[in-house]
């Protein structure tokens, strides 16, 4: 074998990464869900033959670097030999890929002279997966209830599209045409990704491009191993909950401790609570992908993710935890305990790495659903579905930012009023930022906001998923707590009524339904906080005068 | 009679003017410093280059980063920005987006209005235009006397669904002009944009209103001193669609000029398109810092009807150019036992290694400076001098650190640059549904000749064509390009089941708004010329195509539905590779284009060589990995009729264009290299 060449490495190193991005524009600008294109639910990556990770491209951050599972769950199963040119596969179970049953992986082996010298994947959120209610659902107790459960299903064959599954997974959706197109972006997000690895190889020689990737795989985990060295050894602990499960729980606990020893670094999980009759499960692959977020957000945020990316990291999750789901465990929500996860590893790292922390954010998705049949178009069936932003925390240096997407999503823009009116028989009475509701501290938390909706149709349903009213957003170095999220429907009237998650409530023209999400948690001592930075909050009405007085001693 | 037509790109550095003479049909190209503090001042000394005196001009179009400089420097005016009641924190949320994934200090862009400065109005219209409440008109009285008493300098007005009926933005226009007068910038967003989603129509309107009176200001100046020196004809704007508009419409729609700066290059690649009869051009225009890639598809500019400046969105057409952090100033550095070239830049200060100002990490210039590649003593036209000794340190002690010596070091360094471009090029052809091979590479800017073909033969891109004066292609190209005029309407219902007379109706409206736009410009009814085009998506998609409608898919054929949808499904398998035929579409948006052809004489081709062999001097360069005994050719002694073998490297004023062994060059007969690229050998 030749010598390592370094040029040759960093020509091959930008060409998959290249690649990965090439796979993700073409999944993004074709597909059909928003949640796809606006909330990057999705991910894509090119794995080697040995399914290690070549190149992936932004998406969904908790889809990080567990593509693999799926094609090394596929071979376990049919053997080696199963992958043939030019097939493309599909699976969404939740207890091998780990998420909820909405999520599809598809992928497919790439051939080059007869080898098989890789894999060509993407993971996407599909709107509607069949399921008891539409879309999604708040309630259910097992996972039967969440909709079509695909184990490893070919849907390419040689090159061609395989119409009665396509037509199985497309005749199970409530939104069959949707999931069709969605289903063509992803095929041809993983044709691309089939074409460019090969013509990459064929390109610089298959010996060559194993060489390369052997030593980026070592570039990558010499980099982390010199971060984690530079931690102090010991050992770190935070633990938080979220509410309940959906069905009226107790709160549920994620429980981490953090093993830092020389080189490697371990996230325990193996504390926290057990599997819930609520779709709070998640599987034990897709925990592992929320720890990697988690440690790369602290550890080696603007590095791209390969092979041998999180090598120093050891998670360890119990089966039949929430973080270890087990059959028939329902898993819709799965993502809750993990932006909690992410969170809480933050502030277990409080003391060791003052300056990458930050205070607590609002938590995750906070959702509302509202459906029914529009009149104004004849009655078809409409379904507005949205996460809802919140505040950050704040850190040493700054304070958090007022209204923005959560840590678990992608880089998701809330849907415009005027696009919510047209589209829905829905009024948006206001939207707006929720002053006082970021923690106090030296650095402010950041604010979350406020949605009210008036219905202007009868017959028509709410779902919501807010969370993270127990441990509302903590601040760090003696910042404050934030507020938590708040939800009415009909506030102030005698038929008000108040809740966090409730699984599809009729709800008629008139009703009016307003939504709070919680601020992030402050940073440092309030009572410091510069008197201009008190002024300017004041100025800009995100705080009131009762707060500034009370809270950071401000007197006119 | 005058008879020169001349074209001013004022770029932060220097004033590029170009000036074609309709006597002789011969270009000629001038430079300038531009003057910061009165951009008049490097205006006229540029244009002293090129005529004798401002009466000889017949036609004078510019572009200007004037409002673009105001808006990154965060000078503009401050701005009060009206709302409607209940949404007016919508500009602060700003969609609660986020750009960067693992980042938990992440900051969204700060506001250009603060969110005390924005005044809520009672009034509210429902999704179809009609009336939900009146708009309270004393609230609009006492925002005006609180821009009296605040020292506001523009007003933006927001409103939700002005672009279904605007008459609510009106009322409020109406009653702040009452009330302060005909001076005051008030940008209305309808006019800016008839498009939905309010938070970009807001930011679109705040930014117009935030530059808008600068760039006034600054047209109002710049005509008024050339009036004085004799100007007998209106000044023209470039903007940021590629075309142009006359400075009065311009003073009416300043955001159109916004992002006009890098256009010109895109410009000058459609113009370049046409005369040598190659539709498909991919431009490429590389400088010290940055990278641009543009598009010129079958003959027609690549076009959005969207952009974004620094993460604020603008609804507008936009020529589109994209950019990478890869230039000249690209660092080149060791990380954990890896080479990485870029995106980090050494900028201007203190740049390369080789500039002698205290840089000590090796660049791309400094690697070029090592093979041989740039000549010491002409960088930048002869104004700089280089250190060759403090490169050779440079990269020499970067190759150390993987065993390879300086001239092994410094063409890796090239190598993985030139890589890199060619890879963001492949990223935005494969977005774009395109194949790389079947278009020519147009090299312009003061670096990009230098790497063309090798980027090129990363691309399997058969032919390269070097413009000439490559470093003012883009006022070459504010010269050629055409009087344009963009509008939108936002329109929203299923293909199938649209009205499509209604539909006909927005698009005559459209037309005769349009064509009116352009008979005040001055150009005449027989050179106008106008297109409709439609954007769709499938039901349930967000991201829309453009598709032109014409013939049995204009609006008021029976066919329209049919063939709109045959048209849409097309688009969307060339671009994505796949289409969903029979599934419902959806349209989200009506637009007309109007073309205004300027009536203008041909070139005159350049006479050819009587003999073929040009003077040249010899120097050693490197190329694959060995010393070549290289020609070094001037430019001006290049005529049609020469073949240029490579090795070679053909030097001018502005640029240096570097052939590689492999290659053959021609002179077109206008001027341009045409480099087949060959294979290395």
């Amino acid at each position: 074998m030749a010598a390592y060449d370094p040029i040759l490495t960093e020509i091959i190193r930008s060409a998959l990464n290249s690649a990965a991005d090439e796979m993700n524009s073409t999944l993004i600008r074709s597909a059909y869900t928003p949640v796809i294109y606006e909330m990057k639910d999705c991910a894509v990556g090119l794995l080697d033959e040995n399914h290690k990770t070549l190149g992936q491209s932004a998406g969904l951050p908790i889809f990080l670097g567990n593509l693999e599972i799926v094609t090394e769950y596929t071979e376990k199963l049919y053997g080696r030999e199963v992958w043939q040119p030019g097939d493309v596969w599909i699976l969404n179970d939740s207890y091998i890929a780990g998420t909820h049953l909405h999520d599809m992986t598809v992928y497919g082996p790439v051939f080059v002279d007869g080898e098989l010298v890789g894999f060509s994947t993407c993971r996407a959120h599909w709107l509607d997966v069949g399921g008891k209610d539409a879309g999604s659902t708040t309630d259910s107790v097992d996972i039967f209830q969440e909709g079509l459960r695909v184990g490893a299903l070919r849907v390419v064959e040689g090159g061609d599209l395989v119409e009665d599954v396509t037509d199985l997974l497309t005749r199970n959706s409530r939104f069959s045409y949707p999931a069709r197109g969605d289903l063509f972006a992803m095929i041809a997000c993983v044709k691309t990704g089939q074409g460019r690895l090969a013509a990459i190889i064929e390109k610089f020689g298959v010996e060559n491009v194993k060489q390369a990737r052997d030593e980026i795989f070592a570039q990558t985990a010499r980099l982390e191993q010199e971060t984690i060295r530079a931690i102090p050894d010991g050992e770190y602990h935070a633990e938080g909950c979220i509410d309940d499960d959906g069905l009226g729980s107790d709160p549920i606990w994620v429980r981490l401790k953090v093993i830092v020893a020389g080189e490697r670094i371990t996230f325990d999980l193996r504390e926290t609570s057990d599997a819930a009759r609520g779709p709070v499960n998640c599987g034990a692959s897709q925990a592992i992908s929320a720890a990697r977020v988690a440690y790369k957000l602290l550890i080696s945020p603007d590095k791209p993710v390969d092979g041998g990316a999180f090598s120093t990291l050891d998670v360890l999750v119990r089966d039949g935890s929430i973080l270890g789901a087990q059959p028939p465990s329902p898993c819709e929500w799965y993502f809750s305990s993990l932006g909690l996860l992410i969170d809480l590893t933050v502030k277990a790292f409080e003391t060791v790495l003052p300056d990458r922390v930050a205070g607590a954010s609002a938590g995750d998705s906070m959702v509302i659903g509202i459906g029914g049949n529009d009149p104004r178009n004849g009655g078809v069936p409409f379904l507005l579905y949205e996460p809802t932003v919140g505040g950050w925390g704040a850190w040493d240096g700054g304070d958090g930012q007022d209204g923005l997407i959560n840590n678990v999503n992608g880089s998701l823009k809330d849907m415009a009023v005027e696009i919510i009116e047209t589209k829905y028989p829905v009024h948006m009475v206001y939207y707006r930022f929720r002053p006082d509701s970021g923690g106090v501290g030296r650095w402010r938390g950041g604010n979350g906001v406020e949605r009210k909706y008036s219905v202007e149709v009868d017959g028509a349903w709410l779902s919501l998923w807010f969370e993270r009213s127990v441990t509302p957003a903590w601040g760090l170095a003696g910042g404050g707590s934030a507020t938590p999220p708040e939800c009415w429907l009909n506030e102030g009237r005698p038929d008000a009524r108040t809740m966090l998650k409730i699984n599809a409530l009729p709800i008629k023209r008139g009703d009016v339904i307003t939504t709070r999400t919680g601020g992030g948690g402050g940073y440092g001592d309030p009572t410091v906080r510069a008197r201009d930075a008190v002024e300017k909050d004041l100025r800009e009405g995100q705080i009131s005068p009762e707060a500034a007085r009370e809270h950071y001693g401000y007197r006119p | 009679m005058p008879k020169h037509r001349v074209s001013m790109d004022i770029g932060g550095t220097f004033t590029d003017v170009i000036e074609f003479n309709e006597e002789t049909g011969q270009y000629t190209a001038g430079k300038s410093s531009t003057t910061p503090n009165d951009l008049t001042q490097g205006v006229f000394d540029g244009l002293a280059q090129v005529l004798e005196s401002v009466p000889e001009i017949n036609f004078l179009v510019h572009g200007t980063t004037q409002g673009l400089n105001a808006f990154l420097q965060r000078r503009g005016e401050k701005v009060l920005l009206l709302a409607t009641e209940g949404v007016g924190d919508v500009y602060q949320i700003a969609r609660g987006h986020r750009t960067r994934l693992y980042d938990v200090h992440y900051r969204k862009p700060t506001p250009l209005v603060r969110r005390s400065d924005t005044v809520e109005l009672t009034g509210r219209l429902r999704y179809d235009g009609s009336e939900r409440t009146p708009l309270a008109e004393d609230q609009v009285r006492a925002a005006a006397a609180r821009f009296r008493s605040e020292g506001f300098g523009a007003v933006a007005v927001a409103l939700l669904f002005s672009y279904i009926n605007p008459e609510h933005e009106l009322a409020v226009e109406r009653i702040l002009r009452e009330e302060l007068g005909d001076s005051v910038q008030i940008t209305l967003s309808h006019r800016v944009a008839r498009e939905w989603r309010e938070y970009e129509r807001t930011s679109s309107a705040v930014l117009d209103a935030y530059t808008g009176p600068i760039v006034r200001r600054y047209l109002e100046n710049l005509e008024s001193k050339l009036l004085d020196r004799g100007l007998e004809v209106p000044l023209h704007v470039m903007q940021s669609s590629g075309g142009i508009i006359s400075a009065d419409s311009a003073r009416t729609m300043t955001l159109q000029t916004l992002l006009s700066g890098p256009v010109g290059g895109a410009m000058g690649s459609l113009a370049l398109a046409k005369r040598l009869g190659k539709p498909n051009l991919i431009g490429i225009d590389m400088g010290g810092t940055s990278f641009d890639i543009s598009l010129v598809i079958g003959g027609q500019p690549d076009v959005s009807n969207e952009a974004e400046l620094e993460g604020f969105p603008i609804l507008m057409s936009v020529v589109n150019i994209h950019t990478i952090g890869a230039g000249g100033g690209s660092l080149a550095y060791h990380e954990a036992g890896g080479l990485r070239v870029g995106p980090e830049s050494a900028g201007a200060d203190p740049g390369p290694a080789c500039y002698g100002r205290g840089g000590t990490q090796a660049t791309v210039t400094d690697a070029n400076l090592v093979l041989g590649r740039v000549d010491p003593t002409w960088f930048a036209g002869g104004t700089m001098k280089l250190e060759p000794s403090l490169a050779d340190k440079a990269v020499a002690e970067l190759g150390g650190a993987f065993g390879l010596d300086a001239v092994r070091m410094a063409e890796g360094i090239c190598d993985v640059a030139n890589a890199k471009m060619a890879q963001a090029i492949r990223n935005i052809t494969v977005d774009r549904g395109i194949e790389p091979r079947e278009f020519s590479l147009v090299a312009f800017g003061g670096a990009g000749p230098m790497h063309a073909v090798f980027i090129a033969r990363e691309l399997e891109i058969g032919e390269v064509v070097i413009p000439p004066s490559p470093g003012a292609f883009s006022a070459w190209g504010m010269l050629e390009t055409e009087v344009r005029r963009d509008f939108s309407q936002s329109f929203y219902g299923t293909l199938a089941d649209a009205d499509k007379a209604e539909i006909a109706r927005f698009l005559s409206a459209m037309e005769a708004d349009a064509r009116a736009a352009l008979i005040a410009d001055g150009i005449g009814a027989e050179a106008i010329r106008v297109s409709f085009a439609l954007d769709m998506r499938y039901v349930a998609q967000e991201y829309t195509l453009t598709v032109a409608v014409e013939g049995d898919a204009f609006p008021s054929q029976d066919t329209f539905a049919d063939s709109a949808a045959r048209l849409f499904d097309a688009a969307h398998l060339s671009r994505f590779g796949h289409a969903n035929p029979g599934a419902p579409i959806e349209i989200v948006t009506l637009r007309a284009t109007v073309l205004g052809e300027l009536s203008r004489p041909d070139p005159v081709p350049l006479e050819a060589a009587t003999d073929a062999a040009y003077p040249f001097e010899t120097r050693q360069i490197v190329f694959g990995k060995t010393e070549h005994a290289t020609p070094v050719v001037r430019r001006d002694a290049l005529r049609p009729g020469m073949v240029v073998p490579g090795p070679a490297v053909i030097l001018e004023q502005t640029a240096t264009t570097v052939l590689p062994p492999g290659t053959i060059t021609t002179v077109e007969p206008y001027g341009s290299l045409i480099v087949q690229v060959g294979k290395e050998n």
